[in-house]
């Protein structure tokens, strides 16, 4: 069966995220907050928790390896700054280590006799919102099959790698969609890689989240985004479906529409290890 | 029990050989024995583990104001703001344990058990099961535990006053013609639920052994069958003489 390997330091995981930084990802949301803004803001407090679930009082444990590509009117390359600009994919503690800065943020907490206080906490920050340009969808798929590719050489026994998507566009340099399937082909011994793919907006209407088939979406461009989508492993669609979401077989991981609510769950879900499910 | 000062036999082993085993325990000669599993996705479970069973075989009365001393006595371990962003964050989110705690009452009277999380107290009469508290079924044990918490947030299902009653079983030894209490963590006591074997009893496999060695021998058998998760595993065995 797929999709059973432990996680551990013997066995990482990794997640890939790659996204969208064209010149429309700077329209604002309700919030008023760019849909970029918001998207950097759901990606660093992602990394913030996935590193602070690998973290006990001897240190940071390396169950995960993780990436960010973007792609924008700059082009293909890393979504890391500073020191993590040299490579894609680095192990967790790495990325722990290597914030492109800390902030001091405050934050009201139980003061344990009925009241609440303020706490300063520490608050890394690894991505940067930018928007520019095109979306050249198909080189970031196609770089991502790439990295993906050495990785999973490098990591037989391992849980395979999660790549999670967010677009609010069409690709411009051409359909991706033969990418990839490639990209969804390439496994570990435990199976294929996920593709979880993300279609944000600012505009409303019917949002379309985790579905079974093509057949509510209006325009083929959706359509594309669906079927390049992987299936939910049963531990994700569960973990989906205690969230709320209405998940049947052969739920894909797919979201079209999404709201910012829609935003922060994909991330969630998209990132939920069996490491952590099993506490 | 044979006799007050007389201590049941505990083993427990690591997840992984030469790893560090977040199970903890604590048996005083007073008949109070407590076991607690340290959730491997936390900051410092095993020293949070460790102070709740040396603080319930100390003063085995949980109420909110025990488990509020005994998140202090966590808190004194760290300097909060002298850590890195990743372990102060870590921190915040708190340490999780289980917590089994038995005391035994009135000559063998009443057995008081306690159990918050997923940690299994069993009595058995020969090599029968008569019953099991918290779970009573190995399905259960899927579930997310509900955990105590150095974060007094993560404590708040504990505020439910209809709770109260779920944490307690109380049991007895009387009418038992061989009585035994086992404790275990979770991995034991999925298997303990899940063994299917009509021929041979799992109870009588737990009796036989001796030592530590002998546990250590049973757990390395059992994961290679596949019949037991691989996890830190725990085992206090009070086998009371007839």
């Amino acid at each position: 069966m797929s999709y059973q390997a432990e996680i551990s330091r013997d066995n990482p995981t990794c997640f890939l995220f790659v996204i969208d930084q064209s010149g429309s990802m700077d329209e604002k949301t309700e919030s008023g907050r760019s849909k970029a803004q918001f998207v950097a803001d759901v990606l660093n407090r992602t990394i913030y928790t996935l590193i602070t679930n690998c973290s006990k009082a001897d240190g940071v444990r390396n169950y995960f390896d993780l990436g960010v590509i973007s792609y924008g009117g700059s082009g293909v390359g890393t979504g890391f700054g500073g020191t993590l600009s040299g490579g894609i994919i680095h192990p967790i503690n790495a990325i722990g280590d290597k914030p492109l800065r800390v902030e001091e943020r405050l934050r009201k907490v139980d003061d344990g006799a009925g009241g609440i206080v303020e706490q300063k906490t520490k608050f890394p920050v690894w991505f940067d919102p930018t928007s520019s340009g095109g979306t050249p969808m198909r080189a970031a798929l196609t770089k991502t099959l790439e990295v993906i590719a050495d990785w999973c050489d490098a990591h037989r026994g391992s849980y395979p790698p999660t790549v999670l998507h967010v677009t609010d566009g069409q690709s411009s340099d051409g359909a991706p969609e033969d990418v990839a399937t490639g990209l969804r082909q390439i496994s570990t011994d435990d199976g294929e890689s996920l593709l979880f793919n993300l279609h944000v907006t600012v505009g409303g209407g019917e949002e379309i989240v985790f579905p079974t088939s093509d057949s509510g979406l209006n325009d083929e461009y959706s359509r594309m985004l669906f079927r390049m989508s992987s299936s939910l492993p049963g531990h994700l669609a569960k973990f989906a479906g205690d969230k709320g979401y209405s998940i049947t077989d052969g739920a894909r991981g797919f979201i079209f529409n999404g709201d910012p609510k829609c935003i922060v769950d994909f991330f969630e879900i998209g990132t939920r290890p069996k490491l952590v499910a099993d506490r | 029990m044979k006799g007050k000062s007389s201590l049941p036999p505990a083993f427990t082993v690591p997840k992984v050989e030469g790893q560090r085993n977040e199970d903890r325990y604590q048996r005083s000669s007073k008949g109070v024995f407590a076991l607690s599993d340290g959730a491997s996705i936390s900051f410092d479970s095993a020293a949070w583990a460790r102070i709740l069973v040396r603080r319930f075989a100390q003063e085995p009365e949980f109420s909110r104001e025990w488990l509020s001393a005994a998140i202090a006595e966590f808190g004194k371990l760290h300097d909060r703001e002298s850590l890195p962003w990743m372990q102060q964050a870590s921190f915040d989110k708190g340490s999780f344990a289980s917590l089994l705690g038995v005391r035994i009452l009135d000559e063998n009277r009443l057995i008081q058990v306690l159990a918050i999380g997923d940690s299994l107290a069993v009595l058995c009469d020969g090599d029968r099961i008569k019953c099991t508290f918290p779970y009573s079924t190995a399905l259960q044990f899927e579930q997310s535990p509900q955990l105590l918490c150095t974060n007094l947030a993560e404590n708040a299902f504990l505020n439910n006053a209809d709770r109260s009653d779920e944490l307690y079983a109380d049991w007895t030894f009387g009418g038992l013609e061989q009585p035994a209490l086992l404790c275990m963590t979770d991995a034991l006591g999925q298997w303990l639920l899940s063994w299917k074997e009509p021929d041979q009893s799992a109870i009588a496999i737990l009796r036989n052994i001796r030592t530590q060695g002998e546990f250590a021998r049973f757990v390395r058998t059992e994961r290679k069958a596949g019949r037991l998760r691989r996890d830190d595993t725990t085992l206090i065995a009070l086998w009371v003489a007839p």
